[in-house]
């Protein structure tokens, strides 16, 4: 082993001069340089260690810091579905938008009889019998000596009735406590809201569950227990509400039609804040929804024409066939369109009542006039397939996906080929049906500056980012050509002063159940978009089948005469209830001069 | 930088050497222990001997020998270190093939008389290996790649068959008292760094194949993590425990309700309110003053233990005072960090207070090594 020198060599040659022991003096140098080197590991050893223990010190100021968060903190218990396992009915109330009362839940009582306690069967059944009609005595005393220890006798019962039943004071007779469903506004939003009844029934409880309606479409989150004290708010404003079906009540009865309907739609986002549908019912005492064999389930009160009913539009899809080209950029609204005649193949469209509107008019005219050739016209310039494609996006061919359990069984009917003239009958609205609610959906998007509406009742705060159906300058066109129809064209009747109302009326004849059209049996619709200036609301009115007259002595069977003015009506009372101030519109002077010259 | 270099003059020798204990910690460890008797006692209904007296024995027991390895000079423990990390490790792998299962983990090994931990007993013997390995490496090897590889597998290898008894909370705990002994040892900051780095990474692996057939948790891991991201999704389930205990800290509030008055956990609303959740129980009988006077508690433990090290100028001694620091940290931050809800239920016992003979055992043993490293200290 070689000996490394040490540096201070010159102690070493100093000691062996001196005769001292060299290794000594090595050994005490190595062990120098040993404290050195601890020194040094040690004193990295004590920094990191440092580093560390500052670490311990954050984490334990963090765990300090949450025990007094939590110390100073109320603690909830949680609530969860499993805990309520009993069929105690907790179902969520549903508010309209401004938080009042749609629908909630009441304490009642059920009867029921337990016949091994009863001490006279013949007195009881015969009062029974007296206090509710529907009871009949034989039956009753049949049913309570049949040899059943055990039977329901009534769902529910008034405070009133239940003192009767008590003051029978047979102690077979037998109350149990639950909830039943209550709509305290009658029918009100009938339809929107469907109705609930009972699913599990118990003594102590019963489960409340939705069958129609919103109730039902949403009848899992109406049960959540863990949303039970938080209502549903839907979209729907109470007094708008009743402001529609009161004047769409009107309207029927005066022009004597066989039903109504009414939508009033948020246009930016789809809202709808009031949706009617006559003749309605009362969701508290729902009726049978069996109908009478050959009758047709149209007819039933539980019918929902906003939603269910698909009927041919008529012309309010000119509109559409205008939009669509001014957005391809095949005309602009003053671009001079044949209106002379149009034929395709055997078949000659003509307009309505043989109306002649001369050689060409301008695309806006053609809206103001309801020109069935010219937009015939506009429709073929587009094509089959490019009109198909814009209809779909519109949502005017699929059911509406608005959160009611009617709506998906609603699918618009839509010819099986897709040929020329299916093109330009579709254009005016004829041999292609959708339902009044997909129509305000369509006309939403088509007012808002061209972004597509799905409808819906749940509040929705923002508005809508859908897809782009046609550009905004587009969508400023066609409003301005619904706003033409309503100063001087076939809706002058939805003129309501200082609401800028614009519009389009539509009349279509009705399919016959074996084939062809009834002469004599129409549907009437308007279409209406207000403010023009900004457009904020669409309205659709529908008169089914109107056969009165609207005041005169002439029976007068279209739009214009029919859902019109009762859209005027709706229009003039609904805009002060939202809010909006009347503009007195007064033309500046050199206009006027100009259109005298 | 062994011991044996320096000079031993100065050592206390015989009977003396009970004089150089450190008492104020065993005093402090003592009273901690206490506190968790009194909990255990009114957790059992005023019942002492549910769980309150084994606790105490086996505190009594642990006891004696934590003064019988105090007074074993340091040196010799250290000598032992390499065969205490086999031994341990051979009991992993006995744990592994042959270990009784447990609340669907397989973690102890039934001596007849107590139920062993060997991955307990695992956070002790790692950190003496290290730091051994450390006494013994020359100090210009200690960041060389092939002598860092070294202390790494010896973390990592027991470390996977902990986790796969499966035992995350102890698994992290080893991977994390190891890097520290580490760390403090001088290993170079590039390789923590990169460690680091890994790290992050294997975590967003973990989450990656969550859900395909190769996933690296159990289904009640995972579920542990998102009981932990959103515990109210699941509050009759997984995320049972942290709810209630969050009831019953928030109801203890300040002051708390008194000794023997806690209905949350004394109610059986808290499945392991006697094991890894029995802090509830004090925050909510001795509410939030209770809980801090602990915390300030264990504390000083800690300080004991850094100052321990600062004060030790043998290598082997500061770096295992580290170690058990590290250690002692963890247990009380993972605990407390679970029980109050910012980290998941991963299965760790608050020292000296949850009801349990490995841990209690194991700490005393670590902390009687301790006090070895102090009365022993070169002078």
């Amino acid at each position: 082993m070689t000996r490394t020198p040490l540096r201070p060599l010159a102690r070493i040659l100093d000691a062996r001069a001196k005769g001292e022991n060299p290794d000594l003096i090595e050994r005490e140098n190595l062990r120098q340089r040993h404290e050195v080197m601890r020194d040094k590991a040690i004193g990295r050893a004590r920094f990191r260690l440092g580093i560390l223990s500052v670490s311990f010190a954050v984490a334990f100021a963090a765990i300090g810091l949450r025990m007094g968060y939590m110390s100073s903190e109320t603690p909830m218990e949680p609530k969860s579905e499993a805990g309520a396992s009993s069929i105690q009915a907790m179902r969520s109330d549903i508010v309209d938008r401004e938080g009042r009362i749609l629908a909630t839940n009441m304490l009642t009582n059920s009867l029921y009889v337990q016949t091994a306690d009863m001490v006279d069967p013949p007195r009881v059944a015969h009062e029974l019998a007296a206090l509710f009609p529907e009871l009949s005595e034989e039956d009753l005393l049949r049913r309570f000596t049949d040899g059943r220890s055990f039977l329901w006798i009534r769902k529910m019962l008034s405070p009133e009735q239940q003192q009767a039943v008590h003051d029978i004071g047979d102690p077979g007779l037998l109350f149990g406590p639950r909830e039943m469903r209550l709509y305290p506004n009658g029918n009100l939003a009938a339809h929107i809201l469907g109705g609930a009844s009972f699913g599990d029934e118990g003594v102590a409880s019963a489960e409340l569950i939705g069958v129609a309606g919103i109730e039902k479409a949403l009848d899992l989150r109406l049960r959540d227990p863990a949303q039970a004290g938080v209502p549903l708010e839907l979209t729907i404003d109470l007094t708008l509400q009743a402001t529609m079906e009161e004047v769409l009540g009107a309207g029927m009865t005066m022009m004597q039609a066989k039903g109504a309907a009414g939508i009033l739609m948020n246009v930016q986002t789809g809202e709808i804040l009031a949706m009617a549908s006559l003749p309605d019912f009362d969701p508290n005492d729902r009726p049978s929804p069996i109908v009478a064999k050959g009758a047709d389930p149209a007819d039933s009160p539980l019918f929902n024409r906003a939603v269910q009913g698909v009927y041919e539009l008529g012309s309010t899809f000119k509109i559409f066939a205008a939009a669509q080209a001014m957005e391809l950029g095949l005309v602009n609204p003053d671009t001079q369109i044949d209106t002379s005649s149009l034929q395709i193949g055997k078949k000659r469209i003509t307009e309505f009542d043989g109306h002649n509107y001369g050689p060409t008019k301008s695309v806006a005219e053609i809206m103001e006039v309801s020109s069935n050739i010219g937009t015939g016209h506009i429709a073929l310039m587009i094509g089959a397939e490019r009109q198909q494609a814009f209809l779909t996006s519109l949502g005017l061919l699929e059911a509406s996906p608005v959160e009611l359990i009617e709506a998906p069984g609603a699918k618009p009917l839509r010819p099986a080929r897709w040929p020329d003239i299916v093109t330009v009958t579709a254009s005016f609205g004829h041999g292609i049906s959708s339902s009044p609610l997909n129509l305000a959906a369509a006309y939403a998007s088509v007012a808002n500056g061209g972004i597509r509406v799905s409808p819906t009742l749940l509040k929705r705060t923002e508005a809508m980012k859908g897809i782009r159906v046609i550009s905004p300058s587009v969508s400023r066109d066609a409003v301005d050509m619904l706003r033409r129809v309503v100063v001087s064209g076939t809706a002058t009747l939805a003129d309501v002063p200082g609401y800028r109302v614009g519009g389009k009326t539509g009349t279509a004849d009705k399919p016959r159940p074996g084939g062809g059209y009834y002469t004599d049996r129409v549907v009437n619709t308007f279409a209406g978009v207000f403010p023009t200036d900004n457009p904020q609301y669409v309205l659709i009115v529908t008169m089914d089948e109107p056969s009165g007259t609207s005041g005169g002595g002439e029976v007068r069977s279209t739009a214009g005469w029919t859902a019109v003015p009762v859209a005027g009506e709706m229009i003039k009372r609904m805009a002060p209830l939202m809010g909006m101030v009347p503009v007195v519109e007064t033309p500046p002077e050199n206009e006027i001069t100009a259109v005298k010259n | 930088m062994s011991f044996l270099e320096y000079r031993l003059k100065s050592v206390p020798t015989g009977v003396s050497k009970i004089f150089y204990l450190n008492w104020a910690l065993f005093l402090v460890v003592t009273a901690v222990a206490a506190i968790g008797w009194l909990m255990l006692y009114s957790i059992a209904g005023g019942d002492i001997e549910t769980w309150a007296e084994p606790q105490m024995k086996r505190y009594a027991a642990g006891f004696v020998i934590s003064l019988a390895v105090a007074l074993t000079p340091i040196w010799f423990w250290r000598n032992m270190s390499l065969l205490g990390y086999g031994l341990t490790f051979v009991l992993l792998l006995i744990v592994e093939f042959f270990g009784t299962v447990g609340m669907g983990a397989q973690r102890w090994i039934d001596l007849g008389f107590m139920r062993l931990q060997p991955s307990e007993l695992m956070k002790v013997t790692l950190v003496m290996m290290l730091a051994a390995y450390y006494d013994w490496l020359d100090d210009k090897r200690i960041s060389r790649p092939l002598w860092v590889l070294v202390p790494v597998l010896l973390i990592i290898v027991p470390t996977v068959l902990v986790l796969m008894q499966p035992n995350l909370g102890t698994s992290v705990m080893l991977i994390i008292a190891g890097a520290a002994v580490m760390f403090a040892a001088g290993v170079s900051w590039w390789y923590f760094g990169a460690v680091a780095l890994i790290g992050g990474a294997a975590v967003a692996s973990v989450f990656f194949t969550r859900g395909t057939p190769w996933q690296f948790l159990h289904d009640y891991q995972y579920k542990r993590i998102d009981t932990f991201l959103d515990p109210s999704a699941d509050p009759l389930g997984a995320g049972y425990n942290i709810i209630q205990a969050k009831i019953a800290l928030g109801s203890g509030g300040w002051t708390g309700k008194g000794f023997m008055q806690g209905t949350q956990s004394r109610l059986n609303f808290l499945p392991e309110k006697h094991t890894d959740f029995i802090f509830t129980t004090l925050g909510e009988e001795f509410g939030f003053v209770g809980a801090f006077a602990l915390l300030i508690l264990y504390t000083l433990i800690l300080v004991f233990l850094i100052w321990a090290a600062i004060q030790n100028k043998d290598r082997f001694s500061q770096l295992f005072i580290i170690g058990i620091a590290a250690n002692f940290f963890l247990y009380i931050a993972v605990n407390l960090s679970m029980v109050m809800g910012m980290a998941p239920v991963v299965g760790v016992p608050l020292p000296f207070l949850s009801y349990g003979g490995s841990a209690t055992l194991v700490l005393l043993l670590a902390f009687g090594l301790v006090q070895s490293a102090i009365v022993h200290r070169p002078r």
